[in-house]
């Protein structure tokens, strides 16, 4: 045991001592290699993260419900929304009804997803009333006012110009036709989520469809829930089942349809990208530890000679290989929080499916480092144990 | 066996091989070394000084015939007892000193005593093997920062720490300049005459035959005086 503080300080040694360029340069490409590790994954993951985020933000909530199967409404929403309200864990919730009608802007007409919502409530469950990028968002009130999506409204940015109303303005008027019938309704403001499924929908309030269309009041075809972030989402789920309520709940996982192939792909090639990033990894970092400790044969050689067992020589390179890979990790995470990640937040990918900014789970990130340490130590240690057991004199010689 | 000997070495071979052909370093050697004697080994280059040192230090192990230090028939013994074998009771010290670069004189000399001690002794013995060398100025300094002769210094404290029976040495001198050879070799006379440590050490230079004890010579790798 006297011997245990011996290869610490050896280690110590040659850190304190050994070569600075060496030592800088041996950091900086363990940091890259961790770098390397965690950004193209955490890419990835940011793509996912931002399209979930999405989806929940403007479409679906954290939990949703839909009417019953075989049926279009859900109905006594109002008591539903009570019941549900009333679970300990959920925040807010928003009923939606979806309008069954045309929308017609001078000789363009189509049939995009109109919803009836409630826009106090709804600014609780969804984000759209921030997005806004012209006129502003519906009030309670509103009974002959629209707001659209980019995508509905066009321009020559816009990516699906050609469905579109093709520039339509804020304070422009488009026709609303129900039933044959039509209602005159002015737009009051133009949305972009960046995502292109939730901006091509337009909303109306509950009121001008209750008004347009009487049967729809205290029915909904979608209810969306946002639920409290530190709540457990899962016993909210089987709380709202057991109210036996009037329709089906799902959870908004099961709704991200396309995205949802979107998304696996993207794992798929994040879990492909990761184990070529941990192999580029080890490949560097075996790469460097072994150099310094062939450098080091000779030393070694001597170090046997005056009678250093062989076990406190691997151990002390094993514990230098560990320190590089621990400066590596803990310099790459200070680079890739402070400034990689502030630098995409600050100018995100912009996709059709939301803007990617680099998000990496902190359990994906620690197994990420203990990647890097678990290869730097096997790193250290075979070429160790290999200088170790060669000739002690052809190491010393140098033959 | 004569426990006036401390090294009796019978009938050592080592070969080499080089491409096909086998070299024969050492052939059929048999030596006895007294306690207490200073043996210089002599001989042309290539006539395999340096292998039988290597053999009698345990450092490498010869093809056949047997090595006894101290009563104790090394060549049954594996690395592992090599190595402590090493360690507490041989000394070597080699041509072109063989100091670890990142380490201070006196942390390379208290290196081999850190198997056995705590830092803080280990220190202290090395600093006053360094005082007694004359090298307390030079404790905390680099090899690099060190002259050959410090350096070579250096390295006769470092296989002086653990208190060896014997110190091995391999042309010690031969890089140095006159003066720092004879304050080697003085101190080599030293510790033969004055701390009973048996010194077995090749040597180049007739001069310093005078300090020897005993001599072999040796010729295509046997003794031939």
């Amino acid at each position: 045991m006297r011997q245990f503080y011996l290869p610490f300080y050896l280690a110590w040694q040659y850190i304190r001592r050994g070569r600075k360029w060496t030592l800088l340069l041996t950091l900086f490409l363990m940091t890259v290699a961790f770098i390397n590790l965690v950004f193209v994954p955490s890419l990835f993951s940011g793509i996912i993260d931002g399209a979930n985020k999405q989806i929940i933000n403007t479409m679906t909530g954290d939990l949703y419900i839909t009417p019953k199967d075989g049926r279009d409404f859900i109905n006594n929403k109002d008591q539903l929304i009570s019941q549900v309200q009333a679970i300990e864990g959920v925040e807010s919730i928003s009923a939606k009804t979806l309008v069954p009608a045309r929308l017609k802007y001078n000789n363009i007409s189509g049939n995009w997803q109109i919803l009836a919502i409630n826009p106090n409530k709804d600014k609780k469950v969804s984000n759209i009333s921030q997005k806004m990028i012209s006129g502003s968002y519906l009030n309670e009130l509103d009974t002959d006012k629209i707001i659209i999506g980019r995508q509905i409204a066009g321009g020559k940015e816009v990516e699906e110009d050609a469905f579109s109303f093709k520039d339509a303005r804020v304070g422009d008027k488009v026709s609303l036709i129900l039933d044959g019938k039509s209602k005159e309704f002015t737009i009051k403001g133009i949305f972009d989520t960046n995502f292109v499924e939730s901006d091509k929908r337009a909303f109306i309030t509950e009121k001008a469809l209750n008004e347009i269309m009487p049967s729809s009041i205290n029915k909904a075809t979608t209810i969306n829930i946002k639920t409290d972030p530190e709540s457990n989402q899962g016993n909210i789920f089987e709380s709202i089942k057991d109210l036996n309520i009037d329709g089906n709940i799902f959870t908004w996982q099961e709704s991200t349809g396309l995205m949802k192939s979107v998304s696996s792909s993207f794992l798929s090639i994040n879990i492909l990208l990761s184990f070529t990033s941990v192999l580029i990894a080890a490949v560097t970092i075996i790469i460097i530890i072994y150099v310094t400790i062939i450098n080091k044969r000779k030393e070694i050689g001597i170090l046997r000679a005056i009678g250093i067992k062989p076990y406190i020589i691997i151990f002390s390179y094993v514990i230098l290989s560990a320190v590089y890979a621990a400066i590596g990790i803990i310099a790459g995470t200070v680079i890739f929080m402070t400034i990689l990640v502030p630098y995409f937040i600050a100018h995100p990918f912009s996709l059709p499916i939301g803007d990617a900014v680099l998000f990496l789970s902190w359990s994906d990130f620690l197994i990420r480092a203990e990647i890097i340490m678990w290869v730097s130590v096997i790193a250290g240690f075979i070429p160790a144990v290999i200088v170790t057991r060669a000739k002690m004199l052809d190491a010393i010689l140098g033959r | 066996m004569n426990d006036h000997y401390i090294i009796k070495a019978e009938s050592i071979t080592k070969t080499y091989h080089s491409g096909r052909t086998i070299i024969k370093a050492i052939d059929n050697v048999s030596i006895n070394i007294a306690k207490g004697d200073f043996l210089m080994i002599t001989g042309r280059n290539g006539s395999g000084k340096s292998t039988l040192l290597h053999q009698l230090a345990l450092l490498d192990s010869p093809d056949s015939g047997a090595i006894h230090i101290e009563e104790k028939n090394t060549t049954k013994l594996h690395e592992k007892g090599r190595m402590e074998f090493r360690l507490l009771r041989l000394g070597y010290i080699f041509q072109e000193y063989a100091l670890i670069a990142e380490l201070t004189a006196i942390e390379n000399v208290m290196l081999p005593a850190m198997m056995l001690e705590s830092i803080k002794k280990a220190k202290r013995k090395a600093f006053e093997l360094m005082e007694k060398l004359g090298l307390e100025e030079k404790v905390n300094r680099l090899p690099s920062e060190l002259s050959g002769g410090e350096q070579q210094k250096v390295a006769i404290a470092r296989a002086l720490i653990n208190r060896p029976k014997i110190i091995f040495a391999d042309e010690p001198t031969a890089n140095l300049d006159t003066i720092a050879s004879k304050d080697v070799l003085d101190i080599f006379k030293y510790l033969n005459q004055k701390e009973s440590i048996t010194i077995v050490m090749i040597t180049h230079e007739p001069e310093e035959l005078a300090y020897a004890k005993s001599k072999v010579q040796l010729s295509d790798g046997r003794i031939v005086s």
